[in-house]
């Protein structure tokens, strides 16, 4: 099960309402690379991990994407709250306000909705885990091409959290990847 | 949110943060003893700020008990603040 | 380029693994990113 806690996990701060950056923004949100991309994948892959640190880190790092789950719906939401009607206009969200209004939607920059397809599940941890790391460095790099789109010192601020969390994330996949080989062979010599 | 709750909010993100990490840590290197008690040590002190801020502030996470009327609800909400 | 050791093989991916030594105190971490100073990669813009 999860618990909630009603509190963020990184003070996410907006300098200025903009939906030019909402709208690139939300694919953080709702895109292939995305934070809800992310915490499905590996909340999902967990159940055929062979090992318990496999099964841990899928577990926890899976958790920790909703926090920046909530965190992008943060600055997106402080991004587009304040904004007039003309603004979401010239920012092309024209068309995402006829079905959403301010409201909060999963989709990708372009207004594509998320879906199920972004990730796999294939039942190998080999092949899982080699997913999840790319899925870090494509996340990794969405927090780069966003952070040069921006010129909001305090949106880069959170971004940069967020980026250097892939990196961590990485390591510990990489490491969940090197004691799932040695469990893996080590079943084959007997 | 006045300026000492909100100091008070990150120092609870700060240690809420070191415990996460040592925790991710130590998923994929459980028998580290040196990180274990650097752990231990962060949990430790995690509670004791967190027990504080809950009585003064209100409920952070479910099965906590509830002055009247029902303070779960209280705004503001984690999106709504300001950070600054 | 790195030469392999004898523990390693072909066609394979390895990530070494992290020994904690330090760690950042609570509230640099957390502005950070991290609480590993051997994990702290900041972003550099690229020239574009
Ligand atoms: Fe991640």
């Amino acid at each position: 099960m999860w618990i909630y806690e009603k509190k963020l996990q990184y003070p996410a701060k907006v300098g200025r309402a903009n939906v030019q950056m909402a709208k690139y923004l939300i694919t953080q949100y709702g895109g292939p690379d995305g934070e809800l991309a992310a915490s499905m994948r590996y909340l999902t892959q967990r159940y055929h991990m062979p090992t318990p640190q496999a099964k841990g880190i899928l577990t926890d790092i899976g958790t920790e994407e909703l926090a920046h789950l909530e965190i992008i719906a943060t600055l997106v939401y402080k991004l587009m709250d304040r904004a007039s009607l003309e603004e979401i206009k010239a920012a092309g969200l024209g068309a995402y306000y006829a079905d959403h209004d301010r409201g909060l939607y999963y989709v990708n920059g372009e207004g594509v909705p998320w879906t199920a397809a972004y990730i796999q599940s294939k039942g190998d941890p080999v092949a899982d885990l080699h997913e999840d790391m790319a899925a870090e460095e494509k996340a990794r790099a969405t927090y780069e091409w966003l952070i040069d789109l921006s010129d909001d010192p305090d949106l880069n601020d959170t971004l940069r959290f967020l980026r250097e969390r892939e990196i961590v994330h990485f390591q510990r996949f990489g490491e969940a990847l090197q004691i799932v080989h040695e469990y893996l062979d080590s079943k084959k010599y007997f | 949110m006045d300026r000492e709750q909100l100091c008070m909010l990150k120092e609870l993100m700060a240690l809420e943060f070191t415990v996460l990490e040592f925790h991710l840590y130590l998923d994929t290197h459980p028998t580290d003893q040196r990180a274990l008690m650097e752990y231990n040590s962060f949990v430790q002190q995690l509670s004791v700020l967190k027990r504080q801020y809950q009585d003064r502030y209100g409920p952070l996470t479910w099965q906590e008990p509830s002055a009247y009327p029902w303070q779960w609800i209280n705004e503001p909400w984690p999106w709504e603040i300001c950070y600054e | 380029m790195f030469t392999p050791n004898d523990q390693m093989r072909l066609a394979r991916a390895y990530v070494p693994f992290q020994i904690f030594s330090k760690r950042l105190e609570p509230m640099e971490g957390l502005l950070k990113g991290t609480i590993f100073p051997e994990l702290y990669f900041p972003y550099q813009r690229h020239k574009k």
